[in-house]
Parts: C-alpha cells; sequence; structure tokens
C-alpha cells in the first residue's frame, strides 16, 4: 500500500448524520446519529497513521490511536474495538462526551491543513458496533484475595474499579444515588448520551466481576476509616466528584425559578421530570429560561430547558464564544436547535413578581480587556449598559465545587477549597485511600476523570504489591525520553511534517 | 338485489353484524353480532336500523372506556422486592402513620437529628424524611409520616408490613449536637416524631430533658409513653384543649422558659411556622434555639442545590450543611416561600393520582 500524505487521504471529513433540528428539541433522542460504516471507512482512511503519533499523548488515557483506526482500515473492527479497551473502559462514552478538539484531534497534523481526523466519532462507532454486536472483553482473572471499596460511580470510579477488577481483586462500587453512573446518568442528558449506552458499560464493568451498590452513602453509612478498618477493604479509591453547585451571591437567588443546572439535570435525566406526572418528580421550568454560564453543563441545561417545554431560552456568559469553555459541537448543537446566546452579558440581580418567583433578571453588558492568568480576556463591564430581560427560570451553570460529604466525616486532607489532597501518586494523606476526578482535579472532563482513575489503580496496585500485568497493554511511556533528538511533551515538535 | 348491508344469514336465520375497530378487538372481539330471529329478509331489513344502533352504542361505550383507562389509568408500579421491606406498619390517626423499615446498615449509622431519603418506587421521588427513631440491635429504622401530598398518601396506600420502599438512603447531615445540661425539645406536628431520638439522646447523656409536644386533638396524641420515660418532663399542647394545655406548643415553650430559666438549649422540629414561633419566643430570653429545615431536595448529597437557605444573610445548603441551624439566624420567610415552588405541579400530581385511584 502506498503511503498516505495530506494530498493522497481524503480531503472532507466525513459527515456525522444529526437529528433535524426541529424533530429533535421535541424528542430526547440522541442527537448525533453517528457514522454508518461508510463513513467510517472513509473517516479512518483520513489517518496519516503517523509513525510517533501526536495525538497518543494528547489522550488522557493514551489509547494506541493510529492502532485502532488501521484496524478500522483492515475492516477488522473487533481488533479495533480490542485495542481501545486496553485502554478505555468506555469507548460509546468518550467518543461522545471528550472534548477531542482540546486533545486528540487538536494536535492531529492533517488538522493543520484540513479537519483533523474524526478520531472520537471513529472511537464512538467502535464502541456502539461492540453494544450492538455483544463484544465484551473481559480477561481470564485470577482472584489476589485483596477488597477494593470505590466511592463513587461517576467515570473516574468506573476506570479505577475496571483495573482493579482486571488485576483480580474484589471490587464494590458505592454510590449514594439510586442508579449508577454518577455524573454520566444525572448529569449528561439522554439525547447527548442515551442511558442503553451507558447501561452496557456497566453490565461490562459488572462482568469483570465488580459489585455496584447503590443507595450508599459514604461518609455518613459508614466513613473512609471504617472502610478500611472495619469492612476490611484492603484500598479505597474516592472519586465523588465536583457536584457542589455554585451561585453567584446576587440579589433574588432564593426565588422561586431560581435552580442549578445540576437540579435541572438532575430532575430530568435521573428522576424523569419531564414525565411528570406519570413520574413523581416536578421539574417546575417557566416559558422563558435563561441559563447563565456557557460551559457543556449549560449547553446541556439549555437544550434539556428546550426540550422540556421552555419556549425561549437564553444563554447568557460575560465572555464571547471564542472564550466559551463548551465543546464547539454543542455550542452548534444548541444554535441549531434555537437557544439565543447573549454573549457578553452579566446578570447583576434577580427580579421578583412579588409572590416569590422571577420577573426578570437585570443585566449588564461587557467588554473584552486584558488576558487574565488563565490567558482568556477578562470581561470588563460597561457603565450605563444595564438593562431588564424578562424571563421566569434562571438557570445557573457557572461551575460546581468539591462535594464536601467525604471531608465532613473523615480526618482526610483537604485543601483550601475542599478538594482532596492527594501527592503525584494520588494518595490522599490516608494510606491506602487514592482519590481521583473532579473531587482532586475540580470540575473537568470525563475523559480526564477516567485518566486519574487508571492512574489511581496503578498507585493502588503499586500499594498492595499487585504486578501490573496490564501494563504490556498501555501506551509506550515516553516522558522526558527524547525520540530522535525530539522532546515528545514539546507539542509544537511532535507534528509531523508533510511533504 | 336487496338491501343486505350488516345482515348475513346463518342456517337460514338473518343476523346483523357490526366490525369492530381494530383498537378495540381485544375487548369486544372481531365483530359484534345479533340474530333478528326471522328468516325473511324483508322483515329483516324493516327492524335492521335499531339493532344496528344499539351494537354501535355498545362499540362507541367501549371506546369512551378504553379512553378514559388510558388517561389516568397507569399501570400500577410492582413492589420492588429488592428494596427496602417494612416490618411493621402502625397508623396513629387518618393521616399520621409509622413505618418500621429494615435497614441494618443505616440503623447502625444514624444519628439524632439525621434524614434519609425514601423512595416508594422507581418513578417515585425521593422524599426526604427525618430518622423518628432507629433501633441499632433490630437494625431498623423508624420514619413516621404525615400524609399530605401525592407521595405521603401514596405511601400510606401502598406500605404494608412486607412490602418494600425501592430506595431509603442516608443517613444524611449533621448529627445534632450533644452536650448540655438542660434543653427543652419542642415538637409540633409532624416534628413530634423526629424530636424523640433527640429527647432520648439528651436523656442519655445525663442532660435535664423539658419535652413540649402539640397535637391538634387529644385523639391524635401519640407515643405519649415513649416521650414520658425519657423525659423529665412533658408538656402536651392541644390545640383545641382535649388534652393537656390549650394552646399551640409556643404557649407551652412559654412555660417550660419561665419554669427553667437556666435552660441551656430549646430544640423546635416541626412545620415552618411553627419553627419561626418557637424562634420568635426564645428570642427575647437569649436561649440557643436549634431547628431542623425541611426545605424541598432531590439528591441530598449536596448537588443539586434545591435545598439552600438563608441563614444569617449566608446561604446554606439544608442536606449536607444542615439540616439543623440556628434558629435566631434562619430566614424562615424565605423558607416558606421556597416550600411553595412547586405547588401548581403538587396539585396536578396529587388530582391525578386521585383520578387513577378511583
Amino acid at each position: 500500500m502506498a503511503k498516505k500524505t495530506i494530498r493522497s487521504i481524503p480531503q472532507d471529513r466525513a459527515d456525522m448524520p444529526v437529528q433535524d433540528p426541529h424533530a429533535r428539541t421535541r424528542n430526547f433522542d440522541e442527537v448525533a446519529l453517528g457514522f454508518s460504516l461508510d463513513h467510517a471507512l472513509v473517516e479512518c482512511e483520513r489517518c496519516l497513521i503517523c509513525p510517533n503519533p501526536a495525538c497518543v499523548p494528547a489522550c488522557p488515557v493514551n489509547i494506541d490511536i493510529p492502532g485502532f483506526i488501521t484496524k478500522i482500515c483492515e475492516k477488522d473492527y473487533r481488533g479495533a474495538y480490542d485495542i481501545l479497551t486496553e485502554s478505555t473502559l468506555l469507548p460509546a462514552i468518550c467518543g461522545r462526551v471528550c472534548p477531542q478538539e482540546d486533545q486528540c484531534e487538536g494536535v492531529c497534523p492533517v488538522g493543520e491543513s484540513l479537519e483533523p481526523v474524526a478520531i472520537g466519532r471513529l472511537e464512538r462507532w467502535v464502541g456502539d458496533m461492540a453494544i450492538r454486536e455483544g463484544w465484551r472483553n473481559v480477561p481470564y482473572i485470577e482472584p489476589n484475595g485483596f477488597r477494593i471499596g470505590i466511592v463513587g460511580s461517576g467515570p473516574a470510579g468506573m476506570a479505577c474499579a475496571a483495573d482493579m477488577a482486571k488485576a483480580g481483586c474484589d471490587v464494590t462500587i458505592f454510590e449514594a444515588l439510586h442508579q449508577a453512573g454518577g455524573v454520566l446518568r444525572y448529569g449528561i442528558p439522554e439525547f447527548r448520551l442515551p442511558n442503553e449506552v451507558l447501561d452496557a458499560e456497566l453490565d461490562n464493568l459488572r462482568a469483570l466481576g465488580v459489585k455496584i451498590e447503590c443507595n450508599t452513602l459514604v461518609g455518613r453509612l459508614f466513613t473512609i476509616e471504617q472502610m478500611l478498618d472495619e469492612l476490611g477493604y484492603d484500598a479505597v479509591f474516592i472519586g465523588t466528584g465536583a457536584g457542589y453547585p455554585s451561585f453567584m451571591g446576587i440579589n433574588g437567588e432564593s426565588l422561586n425559578g431560581v435552580l442549578s443546572a445540576n437540579e435541572l439535570l438532575t430532575r430530568c435525566n435521573l428522576m424523569g421530570a419531564t414525565q411528570f406526572p406519570k413520574y413523581d418528580t416536578p421539574l417546575g421550568l417557566g416559558k422563558r429560561v435563561a441559563v447563565i454560564g456557557a460551559g457543556n453543563t449549560a449547553m446541556d441545561a439549555l437544550r434539556v430547558s428546550l426540550r422540556a417545554g421552555a419556549e425561549e431560552v437564553y444563554c447568557l456568559y460575560r465572555r464571547t464564544r471564542n472564550e466559551s469553555p463548551a465543546r464547539v459541537e454543542e455550542v452548534e448543537h444548541a444554535e441549531e436547535e434555537g437557544v439565543r446566546f447573549e454573549w457578553l452579558t452579566a446578570p447583576i440581580e434577580i427580579l421578583d413578581d412579588g409572590n416569590g418567583n422571577v420577573r426578570a433578571l437585570r443585566c449588564q453588558r461587557m467588554e473584552l480587556g486584558e488576558p487574565d492568568a488563565s490567558g482568556r480576556r477578562r470581561p470588563v463591564p460597561i457603565e450605563g449598559s444595564e438593562y431588564e430581560f424578562a424571563v421566569d427560570t434562571v438557570v445557573y451553570a457557572i461551575g460546581t465545587n468539591a462535594n464536601p460529604i467525604i471531608g465532613q466525616t473523615s480526618k482526610i486532607a483537604l485543601n483550601k477549597w475542599g478538594y482532596i489532597e492527594t501527592d503525584e501518586n494520588l494518595q490522599t494523606s490516608i494510606a491506602g485511600v487514592y482519590a481521583g476526578g473532579d473531587i482532586v482535579t475540580g470540575a473537568a472532563t470525563v475523559i480526564l476523570a477516567m485518566g486519574t482513575g487508571r492512574q489511581a489503580a496503578r498507585s493502588m496496585k503499586a500499594y498492595l504489591g499487585i504486578r501490573d500485568s496490564q501494563s504490556i497493554y498501555e501506551a509506550p511511556k515516553i516522558d522526558g525520553l527524547p525520540v530522535f533528538g525530539i522532546d515528545p511533551n514539546e507539542k509544537s515538535h511532535v507534528r509531523i511534517r508533510v511533504a | 338485489m336487496a338491501d343486505t348491508k350488516y345482515l348475513f344469514q346463518r342456517n337460514e336465520t338473518w343476523w346483523v353484524k357490526v366490525a369492530v375497530p381494530r383498537v378495540l378487538r381485544d375487548t369486544l372481539g372481531y365483530d359484534l353480532r345479533r340474530s333478528l330471529h326471522t328468516k325473511d329478509l324483508d322483515e329483516a331489513i324493516a327492524i335492521r336500523d335499531p339493532v344496528v344502533r344499539e351494537l354501535r352504542q355498545e362499540i362507541a361505550a367501549a371506546r369512551a372506556k378504553a379512553k378514559s383507562g388510558r388517561a389516568c389509568k397507569e399501570p400500577a408500579v410492582p413492589d420492588d422486592p429488592n428494596g427496602f421491606e417494612i416490618l411493621r406498619r402502625e397508623d396513629f390517626s387518618d393521616v399520621t402513620f409509622l413505618l418500621e423499615v429494615d435497614a441494618p446498615l443505616l440503623a447502625r449509622a444514624a444519628e439524632p437529628g439525621q434524614f434519609v431519603i425514601v423512595i416508594l418506587h422507581e418513578r417515585g421521588e425521593r422524599v426526604p424524611l427525618t430518622i423518628a427513631d432507629f433501633d441499632r440491635d433490630r437494625g431498623t429504622i423508624t420514619l413516621v409520616i404525615q400524609a399530605v401530598g401525592k407521595s405521603s398518601r401514596e405511601m400510606q396506600q401502598r406500605c404494608r408490613k412486607g412490602t418494600h420502599l425501592h430506595a431509603v438512603v442516608g443517613p444524611m447531615g449533621y448529627p445534632s449536637e450533644m452536650g448540655a445540661e438542660k434543653v427543652i425539645c419542642v415538637g409540633g406536628g409532624l416534628g413530634v416524631a423526629p424530636i424523640y431520638p433527640q429527647l432520648r439522646a439528651f436523656k442519655e447523656s445525663g442532660a435535664y430533658v423539658v419535652a413540649v409536644v402539640g397535637f391538634r386533638n387529644k385523639d391524635l396524641v401519640f407515643w405519649q409513653d415513649k416521650f414520658e420515660r425519657y423525659c423529665d418532663e412533658l408538656i402536651i399542647c392541644t390545640d383545641d384543649g382535649s388534652a393537656g394545655i390549650h394552646g399551640r406548643v409556643t404557649l407551652g415553650l412559654e412555660k417550660a422558659l419561665e419554669a427553667h430559666p437556666d435552660a441551656e438549649r430549646v430544640i423546635a422540629i416541626g412545620p415552618p411556622i411553627m419553627m419561626k414561633a418557637c424562634a420568635e419566643t426564645t428570642r427575647p430570653h437569649g436561649v440557643e434555639t436549634i431547628v431542623s429545615m425541611n426545605p424541598i431536595m432531590v439528591d441530598g448529597t449536596g448537588m443539586c442545590g434545591g435545598c439552600r437557605v438563608t441563614v444569617g444573610d449566608k446561604v446554606k445548603f439544608a442536606c449536607v450543611d444542615g439540616p439543623e441551624f440556628n434558629a435566631h439566624e434562619v430566614d424562615f420567610d424565605d423558607l416558606m416561600s421556597r416550600l411553595q415552588r412547586f405547588r401548581n405541579d403538587e396539585a396536578v400530581a396529587f388530582d391525578n393520582w386521585k383520578k387513577a385511584a378511583s
């Protein structure tokens, strides 16, 4: 086969079929319908199969991306799935919810002159095929007698549980809610991540021998210390996430009609509030909804509001579209569905109607000033630009903080923001207790949480003295080792020069 | 040829036949037939029309019935055998009842002042309920429920000994702070049961305990023996004076404060309006007063923020920062306003459920 070059590959990205914007605002079915076989076979040809790929180190779990794409080109789909599952537990989920443009696709050399290879969509395609075909990679596991407790069934906990179970440990996941999955269940809506996909991935976990105990509030039902001392766990992983929603502290936040995006999403995704009164949980959403913030959670809240029957849905963000932390695709989808964006706008007060409900927002226009510490240009209020904006529901999606329950109930060391302090191996101040995901890093992404979950599993195995049989599958470690005189950690050098 | 519409012959006798719409064939069969008891075609044609009309009406009635059935009769959600078993039920009145639930881990961990979240069935909502009692030896927790809204009335209807609650999770919130020499515990309405484990814990820690409990009338009084066992003085108040003091709990509280000016702490649990009144009663006396907040919440783990309450100009989440707060700092008006948040939805849910039940 002739070597592929940037000129010889298909120039245009295969289009992802999506549900019609008008139809989809009336249902909770998945918006992005996924590649067909033809799409996938075209798209996989666009990968140059770089000998020293930039995308692998850019992936938080170091998936062998050229490897699995090669398998798709060879039409060995099962082989592609096998390569994916060596590094990721949840290809169907990560292909959907990873911010690929900041990770693998962001460093793809094809992206320098064309659209980068749609790595995420290919990953999702393989993951979906595995679910459809019932593929499952359950390795031979020899029990080693260690008992591992995992607190939280979100992505970090699931990743850690899978690695420990594969190493032969007896793993139990504890979940406080009545359904497993953490943020994948209560946070990410069905039209972005269908419940069947999550259930399939949870079943994969159970097939590894992992037990999942719902309705168990660790910290209050039993503490971390009790797990080690009384319940006989040899090591514990904490992945309780950053679910504590932030509010702005402006006037009127206690009015009815002001809620966090978490509450809106939990009511809809976990409690079935969109089917009220068949389901008992009400939603109480108004007709004109303003969502404050423009991250992924904000996009989810906006799009859920539309589907739940709001007539006009506005996104208020104090910076511009360029600074929005949401995935590009989510902003585009929200726009197509009729969400109206009010960039450079910040609320300064919530006004009431005299009966304890929201009547309007008082807003202020902003302009971008000098870049701040994070490199984003700081929004500066414009004097005299205040105006009233009639809405009946205000949803806060301006970020979340550490969940406080573990900190309240154990002696574990926290930093000043309430996140759990860990060393570089993710070990906490208590020996044998590890932590990962948002409760360590602060609110981040699903894949990053999975990455820390796997890293904690590696440390845990070292702590317990388990030989890490999985390490042979892991992407080659290239930390600090210059390959051909190029420092691979220096992103600009990893790019491949194309003739 | 004669008009034989709707007619057919069977053993020479003429019959009427009307086709049944596809959606009703499960209940009525493929068609409806009736004999006209005549072998003469002209006679059959003459008496045909009223019979056809009658059969049509039969179909229309079946259709209406099916439609109304669809509208309000969702198939009942089955009992979840993997849930938490109810070991005992006791009815105190036509609205108040007690459930003793098998939950050994919970019973071991529970402390006075904490609450649980209960889900009745898989379509149910998450209902926060204060733990009214726990028995570590039997491995049970006790909940006292007042049937006021849809979920609680459905619990009253469905929960029997041997049935299951879909989920019980907790214990949530900080336990009550102990360590006082003399306390006054006030419970009103649905707050009478939750005050019990607190006064028991205080008594067991050696404190002098005065209890003030309020009911509407004599018939609604419950657990008097349990209260008497664990407190040094018990003041019962009834709205109609049929038992104890004639008046609200604030009257009893006032009397208790007069008799015991050295009381270190007052703990009041009940409806917001009662807790507010208690806070105002104790404020001039300068006694530390603790109330247990019961705002609307979803998850109870600090995730949704629906339960935020204003305490001393700060916003707190009742589920993880509470549920107990200093009564003199709580903004009760804010709490009461926020409890009205789903008033319309609650009415819809209740009407819908009542229609389905009848």
